[in-house]
């Protein structure tokens, strides 16, 4: 990262708790604007939770999340989703709903009581499947999609919101090696093409690497290390945030570091 | 599937809509022609408009035309809570019926019945305030059951399990209320848990009328709102929607239709639950003409049961009520049978 423009996103001291557990602890990270940041850690380490609060999906006991100079905090929930794109985890959409609609959806903050539908909510859903590649399976209904078509469409809804920022918990979950890497690569050129700031939950540490321009390693709903994939990649940070005896090697392919996990520690 | 195909559903909507409501306006003016003695449909409009005999505008005007007014107002009410209820919990079990909304209703009804009558069994208040009781009642069923279901409420059968619990806790105070009550309260309150559309005047229609058309209004209002429900809570919410604070919104619309809608006629299952899903089938998935389709399908459903309870049992006045639950029960059966098989 040569360049430091102002972040996209600043986490600061935020602390969320679900009753009777304390879930991120005053957890304060910057997020790069035009990057992708990959957060990852181990089970339970609030990483998903760091991006849904990101999101404001849950509010937080105290600290913010400010985009540039406003807080989440005081957008309403269709300003906040003019500025960000979550897509779940798991999402879940009717199974006769087509691939259409569900793109459509995308459009929904950009509409008012006074402003239906109009030719701009028409190019972003339209530049929105061709971008994800499904325009040609517009009319299908989700459930006659294999899981890695679907996932490209909730892509394609979330990017149709044309959001600066796009957060993706675990995106590649259920999806086998081929859809996995499809998925990602997808991501990296929306990224590159768009320059929208990306955020990612990813569980697998080597994926995480190969695509992570910032990488965040949390552990215990705090930040354990963050910085770039060479800088974290370490037999040391990876042992203390897994608890993993790792060997790291340089990826033959892409140059990227590599984790061999060799035992529990 | 042709690239057209959601363009032909989206202009197929009105005229299915319009069909629908000519189906309704032809089965309401059956239902007035229909009766002990036979009135052809000539001689109602003749009526309806001003024209027509003595005995005849007698019957049409007092006796009939309010029953099928009130069972189309009533039918549709009921049917666009359901709709409403299955949307925001996505959940296609839901209803009035099953959700405590109605029982609660009736709760509220009966205890405005039994606690504001004199001794010679009069109001010493407003009939006016009996919706409102009907209102209170409902939603404080409806309140209960998604308060005790909590997290649970995501889950279509234990969500059901809770509105089943909730239900009858509210029908054993019924019948509380009616054992000690005064006997022509419990008369009243048994022709009310029943349902039926006979013995309403025109002063309730009206009653009925002017509380539900603004709901009607609020829930389109509200509809057009609602597409991301179709998704789940968190895909919903990061488009925009305000899901914790639409939901509330919804429950409380819901109840009050629900409650207006049966504040006179009495506890109506299934047709919340029925018409709402053939609505679906009929106009698809859009917001508007659903509820539209759901008040028509409702006020035909009401309409035709209470045509098909005069037909069948005259002159006993059958409530029509047992008509819906005879036809609606098995139904929601079947629902709940596929559906666990889907849950697994």
């Amino acid at each position: 990262m040569t360049a430091n423009p102002a972040p996209s996103i600043s986490i600061d001291s935020l602390t969320l708790a679900y009753p009777g557990k304390t879930v991120l602890d005053t957890v304060s990270l910057d997020i790069p604007r035009g990057k992708i940041t990959v957060l990852a850690g181990p089970n339970g380490c609030g990483k998903s939770t760091l991006l849904r609060a990101i999101r404001r999906l849950h509010r937080p006991v105290s600290g913010r999340v400010m985009l540039e100079d406003i807080g989440v905090a005081d957008l309403s929930e269709k300003a906040l989703a003019r500025h960000i794109g979550l897509l779940a985890q798991n999402p879940s959409a009717p199974e006769d709903m087509t691939v259409e609609e569900l793109v459509r959806l995308g459009r929904y903050p950009h509409q008012t009581m006074l402003q239906r539908w109009d030719s701009q909510d028409t190019r972003a859903l339209e530049a929105a499947m061709a971008g994800t590649g499904v325009t040609s399976l517009r009319d299908r209904p989700l459930g006659s999609l294999s899981g890695g078509q679907v996932q490209r469409v909730w892509i394609a809804m979330v990017l149709a919101q044309e959001t600066e920022i796009v957060c993706l918990d675990e995106p590649v979950n259920h999806l086998d090696l081929a859809h996995q890497l499809d998925c990602l690569d997808l991501v990296r050129q929306l990224n590159a093409e768009f320059g929208r700031t990306v955020v990612l939950v990813l569980h697998d540490l080597n994926l995480a690497a190969r695509y992570a321009d910032q990488l965040v390693f949390m552990r215990d709903g705090g930040v354990a290390a963050y910085g770039t994939p060479d800088d974290l990649m370490t037999q040391d940070l990876i042992a203390r945030v897994f608890n993993v005896d790792a060997m790291i090697i340089t990826d033959p392919a892409y140059g990227r570091p590599l984790c061999l996990p060799l035992r529990t520690c | 599937m042709t690239p057209f195909l959601p363009a032909l559903t989206a202009t197929r909507a009105p005229l299915l809509l319009s069909i629908m409501t000519i189906a309704t306006a032809v089965l309401a003016l059956s239902g007035v022609a229909f009766g002990s003695s036979w009135i052809p449909i000539d001689r109602v409009a003749a009526v309806i408009l001003g024209a027509g005999d003595k005995t005849q505008s007698l019957i049409v005007l007092q006796l009939r035309l309010p029953r099928v007014v009130i069972a189309i107002l009533a039918g549709g009410g009921m049917a666009v809570a359901g709709f409403l209820l299955q949307k925001i919990t996505r959940n296609s079990l839901a209803s009035p019926g099953v959700l405590g909304v109605i029982d609660g209703g009736a709760l509220g009804v009966v205890i405005f019945l039994a606690a504001l009558s004199d001794k010679s069994n009069t109001l010493v208040t407003s009939i006016v305030f009996q919706p409102l009781a009907a209102m209170a009642g409902a939603t404080l069923g409806i309140a209960a059951v998604f308060l005790l279901s909590g997290s649970q409420s995501v889950s279509a059968v234990r969500l059901l399990l809770f509105g089943i619990a909730v239900g009858a806790v509210a029908k054993a105070l019924v019948m509380v209320m009616m054992l000690v009550g005064p006997i022509y309260r419990t008369s009243q309150a048994a022709r009310w848990i029943a349902g039926a559309v006979n013995e309403v005047n025109w002063t309730e229609i009206q009653i009925t009328a002017l509380l539900l058309l603004p709901l009607l209004a609020l829930a389109l209002a509200v509809a057009r709102k609602l597409p991301p429900a179709d998704l789940d809570e968190i895909s919903a919410r990061s488009v925009g929607l305000d899901l914790p604070v639409f939901r509330l919104l919804v429950f409380a619309v819901a109840a009050a239709l629900t409650a207006v809608s049966v504040a006179f006629v009495g506890a109506i299952g299934f047709v919340g639950l029925m018409a709402p899903h053939l609505a679906r089938l009929i106009v698809g998935r859009s917001m508007v003409a659903g509820i539209i389709g759901s008040f028509l399908l409702g006020a035909f459903m009401l309409v035709g049961a209470d045509l098909v309870v005069r037909v069948l049992f005259s002159p006993t006045e059958v409530p029509a009520g047992t008509v819906t639950a005879i036809i609606g029960a098995p139904y929601f059966l079947f629902l709940l049978m596929s559906k666990q098989r889907h849950d697994g």
